[in-house]
């Protein structure tokens, strides 16, 4: 297969595979003030919770080691707060009592739909958020608190973090291909989302990254992993579970994917994505379609050179394009090879 | 085709204006570029192209200095700076026929105009040293001094005339105390805490060059980033937990590059804090930095830079015998890794032996073994080479025996080497041995390799199947060579003649068998035969089981 050398070192210069050390250092500062200052801020509103009471796991992509290089450094850090069903109350207030423990001058912070984010700049730009899912957990069960501050749409939504994470991290860990596919999946969206001006415009990771992992194809050769296969045919599969409707004339009217989390509440993870806008949907089966022809002709045509011109078009100008065979074969003959 | 038709071929390129014949100014991607074809009676001249009028910032191998052509009134006046197409003797120009190099060029021009943003910053990498260098701010040249590559250390700075020492602590180097009329060449200056810190991610770091200079940001990037991770998580550690007493430091950076590593050293300026951290120094504290102008000169990246086998580095090798193979011998460890060399020898070094000893005549007259110290010395202050002015006998042997890690012995004398191996075997010598001899008239020699802990022994090679002890059986010279061979001078002293090929091409195997021991290819005790038309594993029976050394005496079921 085509192209081995290239995916390996694309995904080299892509990847993140560490917690980069800034990082770490905020992230423990972070959970740090939520379990020394939040029992205070609980206490002053009757819930008694202690710093035991609270706990933090990690989320997303760091948690799955598919992380990628972006313009803003993007953490998942999920709060669980043991607590009894009496204290749950409103979820939005208990999300602002985890802003107040974390409002500090260094970092800004801001409610979200799902979660806290703390987010950091650098010369005024935004470089980096931490995202904070608070759940509450009573017994065995876990709620995630959903609903901005002033939002009449709230609740404490039943979730299972800890299950989701075994999920992905019993499907990816061990499987390098598939978290190389799930790399390159992630890339081609952030290079066909570039400009996009809202966030729900674009496929959220969890959905393209349980999509990868339930429709994952495998593909080696005598010469190891065929990753350009490997990638057409796991995006093929993930085209071919839209439904689309047509006009006689062949033009789109509808396109649907659905992928329900792998774990309750077992909702779409792509319904903020429908419920926005029909648009949306439809750019996102345009654009995979897209890729997969793209793909299938760069598995087709003869040449690495070509295939790696089409492979540019799904990636990204930074995937690598091998030498054309003519201008290498003509020096080929002609390098040196002895020393004095 | 003419070189006209051939840049013509190229949609991208529009000849803008022939100068002459072969010499051309042509846009290509929205730059200019003189294009001077290769000379056709000069075989081995290649195209050689310039920007014009563009300092090209972003484009990777775009030399630093323009280039004028005073007298050449066709060129047009403005500014041209050579475009670096090839590695130095990377192409054959002699063999290539015309057309291809004007080819040649030309696609190498568009493969670099044509580059992704990963793929420049990969090739201005490959340079870090050249713009490095050629953008320091400072007038002394900063010689680093490390062992290895990969760890946070400590350097003490020493001052020289023109140049300054960055030493990483623990290395001992063997000038540092030298002094010439003026004084201390070296002076330990401790203005400046200097540490070495090991770039693990190296994405995103570029030299400086043309436009994108080097600041403090730069600096705090690396240590502090936040997405990628360019110094690992146990040398952030260190950094936090190192407090500097000075209140300017100097941080060496290492980095690899396509299996080369590079140091470049950087004097960060900070404001006066005390009791900050050497992170907190360079995240919070830096007000100006400047590059300095580095040049690494340990052994260790010697060793590195010309493919040694990292086998012998750091180990004691003990030399037995500093004749004229000795000489050969010590001088090729010491230039392949084994900068700590033990070296015994009771001899002189006479007129009659410095035309096959190593160094000529230098040392005529003094003992061999401390000649031999002076000039190994020499070649890098931090070989470290002791010389014994006296043969090695038992209760040296012994003690030396706890310190080195491996022996070789170069005496020629057979009751030496049947004296030293019994020694050996007897206090159970667990660490690898090699016997080297050479037989006379310059033709035959023998390596054997014998690790104790194996069956075989020098010993075996006196003794025959029923256990007598006889002559060496795996001379090859017959009674009549050996005694055309022999040169007597008159007063019952006798020399062996044997030239100094025989020297040079068993110090070559030699070499060999120590990189494939330490290689793992050597698992038992070997006797290699050495002549000009072949080496090989020798046909002379060995080990003996009945050796009366290690043999009968030891446990059969070694052999």
């Amino acid at each position: 297969m085509k192209l081995k050398k290239e995916f390996f070192e694309f995904f080299s210069d892509i990847r993140i595979d560490t917690e980069a050390n800034a990082l770490r250092e905020k992230r423990e500062i972070l959970v740090n003030d939520i379990k020394s200052k939040m029992p205070q801020i609980l206490k002053d509103h009757d819930i008694n919770i202690t710093q035991s009471d609270i706990r933090t796991i990690d989320q997303g992509s760091y948690k799955y080691n598919t992380t990628i290089k972006s313009d803003v450094v993007d953490r998942d850090v999920a709060v669980i707060v043991s607590m009894c069903t009496d204290d749950m109350g409103d979820p939005r207030k208990f999300k602002s009592y985890l802003r107040d423990s974390i409002d500090i001058p260094s970092r800004t912070v801001s409610i979200k739909e799902p979660c806290v984010r703390a987010s950091y700049h650098d010369h005024g730009i935004e470089n980096l958020h931490i995202d904070l899912p608070l759940y509450a957990q009573i017994g065995s069960d876990f709620y995630l608190s959903r609903g901005k501050t002033n939002s009449s749409n709230y609740s404490w939504e039943d979730a299972d973090p800890d299950g989701l994470n075994k999920y992905l991290c019993g499907k990816i860990n061990g499987n390098d291909q598939l978290r190389r596919i799930i790399c390159f999946i992630k890339k081609w969206r952030d290079e066909k989302y570039a400009n996009a001006n809202n966030d729900h415009e674009i496929p959220p990771s969890i959905g393209l990254t349980i999509l990868a992992c339930k429709l994952f194809s495998p593909q080696s050769d005598n010469e190891g992993d065929a990753d350009l296969l490997a990638l057409q045919k796991t995006m093929k599969a993930i085209l071919n579970e839209f439904i689309v409707s047509k006009t006689i004339t062949g033009e789109i009217m509808s396109a649907e994917i659905s992928c329900p989390l792998p774990v309750r509440p077992y909702t779409d993870t792509f319904k903020k994505m429908k419920n926005s806008s029909d648009s949306y949907m439809i750019k996102f089966y345009n654009s995979l379609s897209r890729a997969v022809a793209d793909l299938t002709d760069a598995i087709n045509v003869e040449s690495p050179h070509d295939a790696g011109v089409y492979v540019q078009k799904v990636l990204g100008n930074d995937f690598p394009i091998p030498q054309k065979e003519a201008s290498y074969a003509s020096t080929r003959n002609y390098r040196e090879h002895s020393f004095g | 085709m003419s070189i006209r038709e051939i840049l013509e071929s190229y949609d991208k390129i529009t000849i803008d204006q022939e100068i002459v014949d072969g010499i051309f100014i042509f846009s290509l991607f929205g730059k200019q570029y003189l294009y001077i074809a290769p000379l056709e009676d000069n075989p081995s001249a290649m195209a050689v192209i310039f920007l014009y009028n563009d300092d090209g910032s972003d484009i990777p191998h775009i030399m630093l200095k323009e280039e004028t052509f005073p007298g050449v009134d066709c060129i047009p006046q403005g500014k041209y700076r050579p475009v670096c197409l090839y590695e130095q003797e990377s192409i054959v120009g002699a063999i290539m026929p015309y057309d291809a190099k004007v080819r040649d060029a030309i696609e190498r021009l568009i493969e670099l105009l044509s580059m992704n943003e990963i793929e420049k910053e990969r090739e201005f990498q490959k340079e870090f040293m050249f713009y490095w260098n050629g953008n320091s701010d400072s007038h002394n040249t900063h010689n680093v001094y490390l062992d290895q590559n990969d760890s946070f250390s400590e350097f003490d700075v020493y001052y020289g005339n023109k140049s300054v020492r960055l030493v990483k602590r623990g290395i001992q180097l063997s000038d540092i105390d030298d002094r010439d009329k003026k004084g201390r060449i070296w002076t330990h200056h401790v203005e400046n805490n200097a540490y070495y810190i090991p770039i693990t991610d190296k994405r995103g770091i570029l030299p400086p060059y043309r436009g994108h200079n080097w600041t403090t940001q730069t600096i705090k990037d690396i240590v502090y980033s936040e997405q990628i991770e360019h110094i690992d998580q146990h040398t952030f550690q260190v950094l936090k937990n190192t407090f500097p007493n000075t209140q300017n430091i100097i941080i060496v950076f290492g980095m690899e590059l396509e299996k080369i590593h590079i140091s470049f050293a950087v004097k960060i300026k900070c404001k006066n804090i005390r009791n900050h951290s050497l992170l907190e120094k360079i995240v919070d504290d830096t007000i100006d930095i400047e590059q300095l102008f580095t040049i690494r000169k340990d052994y260790y990246y010697l060793c590195e830079q010309i493919g040694n086998d990292c086998g012998l580095l750091g180990k004691n090798v003990l030399l037995i015998g500093g004749g004229s193979l000795g000489s050969y011998i010590a001088f090729e460890l010491v230039k392949n890794g084994a900068s700590n060399l033990k070296i015994y020898d009771g001899d002189n070094l006479e007129d009659v032996n410095v035309l096959r000893w190593a160094y000529g005549g230098i040392g005529k007259g003094s003992n061999k073994a401390i000649a031999l110290t002076t000039m190994l010395k020499s070649i890098h202050p931090e070989i470290n080479i002791v010389g014994i002015n006296k043969n090695i006998n038992q209760d040296s042997l012994l003690i030396e025996l706890s310190f080195a890690d491996m022996i070789v012995i170069t005496v020629g004398s057979s009751n030496e080497q049947l004296n030293i191996n019994r020694i050996l075997v007897e206090a159970g010598c667990s660490i690898p041995v090699i016997y080297i001899w050479l037989e006379e008239g310059g033709i035959n020699s023998h390596i054997l390799f014998a690790d104790y802990r194996h069956a075989g022994c020098f010993e075996c090679l006196y003794t025959d199947i029923d256990g007598n002890l006889v002559n060496n059986r795996a001379r090859k010279n017959t009674l009549s060579i050996s005694e055309t061979s022999i040169i007597r001078n008159g007063c019952g002293g006798t020399r062996a003649s044997y030239g100094t090929a025989v020297l040079l091409r068993t110090t070559s195997v030699l070499l060999d068998t120590i990189h494939k021991f330490y290689d793992g290819q050597i698992t038992q005790n070997v006797l290699i035969d050495i002549s000009p038309n072949c080496v090989k594993i020798s046909d002379t029976p060995f080990p003996m089981r009945e050796c009366n050394c290690c043999g009968n005496k030891k446990d059969q079921s070694m052999y």
